[in-house]
């Protein structure tokens, strides 16, 4: 019996936003901006709804007079991605 | 592999949906993506490097060539660097966009590293004093014999060889820092440095020197300028 993939982590731009994550311990939104080459609105969208769902946490603060968000997986984001992968290797498995 | 394209990734905006195969190669693209952003610019490495092999190869010939340099130490230009060192490292952490696990453990180990250095300074500098006050606290005093004339005159302790355990002290980050990043430069440094470190074991004061200095050309100022010019051509470290 197949899990459903998890539909928040099915969708292309959250995917590729916890895949960077997944990887560092944090990193600025325009890093994110920048290998995802997404609108800043869109990502911001996307980025509002990992975060209301508690895969990640976003920081904003002021660096230099500027404002600075910055993301960084979650626990719960870390264990949800993991099952994620392993429920994507099953079925490419029975495939 | 499916390649996630520039044009793919403005797609993103419609917010796909992903086949299971896509969404792996997704991942795999992302990570390698991250990875692949990493850059080292070697300007604590150069410094360092440039100032340890300067005081090194300076005390050595200071002592072959009897230079007098009066009460100063060359060795306080590795204080002084401290300065710039700090304004440097802030100034370049403002660059960073991204931070990762292994370079705050590596930052750390530097940290310790640091702490061991002042340490090991302070230990050479302390002790000897130290020890002689200790005996003096319980009515004694430490001589020394000259073999030859029968002279007996008071001795005042030293730490012998105290270069050895600074040469044992900066292996330590540079073969941690080299085995984590596979950086094969630092590798062959700390390598280098602990054969200096025995060789320092049976070797004089002024050699010691010598082998400092060569232990910062090699551990740091030529892997730093090698980070330099990798951080220019844009490779990651």
């Amino acid at each position: 019996m197949f899990k459903e993939l998890d539909p928040i982590l099915h969708s292309q731009l959250r995917l590729s936003v916890m895949s960077l994550l997944i990887s560092v311990k944090e990193a600025e939104f325009t890093f994110i901006k920048e290998k995802t080459n997404a609108t800043a609105g869109n990502l911001s969208v996307q980025v509002q709804k990992l975060k209301d769902v508690g895969y990640i946490d976003v920081k904003k603060e002021f660096k230099d007079n500027y404002p600075l968000t910055t993301l960084n997986i979650t626990a719960k984001g870390i264990e949800c991605f993991e099952q994620y992968v392993k429920d994507l290797q099953q079925y490419l498995q029975v495939k | 592999m499916i390649n996630i394209e520039k044009s793919n990734l403005k797609k993103m905006s419609q917010e796909k949906m992903l086949t299971e195969k896509e969404s792996l190669d997704l991942i795999a693209t992302m990570i390698q993506k991250a990875k692949g952003n990493f850059h080292e610019r070697g300007t604590s490495a150069i410094m360092w490097g440039a100032v340890v092999g300067f005081c090194g190869l300076f005390s050595f010939f200071k002592f072959e060539y009897e230079i007098n340099t009066g009460w100063f130490d060359v060795w306080f230009l590795t204080l002084l660097a401290i300065i710039p060192q700090i304004y440097l490292a802030l100034k370049e952490s403002r660059d960073i966009k991204v931070k990762t696990h292994q370079q705050e453990a590596l930052n750390a180990v530097w940290i310790v590293y640091g702490i061991t250095i002042f340490g090991v300074v302070a230990y050479g500098n302390i002790v000897p004093g130290a020890t002689e006050q200790i005996f003096k606290s319980v009515g004694k005093e430490l001589l020394e014999k000259n073999i030859a004339s029968g002279e007996i005159k008071i001795y005042h302790p030293q730490v012998f060889s105290q270069s050895s355990l600074l040469l044992l002290v900066y292996a330590f980050p540079t073969l941690v820092t080299g085995l984590v990043k596979k950086f094969k430069p630092m590798l062959y440094g700390a390598i280098l440095c602990y054969a200096l470190f025995i060789a320092s074991l049976f070797t004089q004061v002024k050699y010691d020197m010598l082998f400092n200095g060569i232990a910062g050309i090699f551990n740091w100022l030529i892997p730093g300028l090698i980070l330099r010019n990798r951080f220019k051509k844009g490779l990651p470290c």
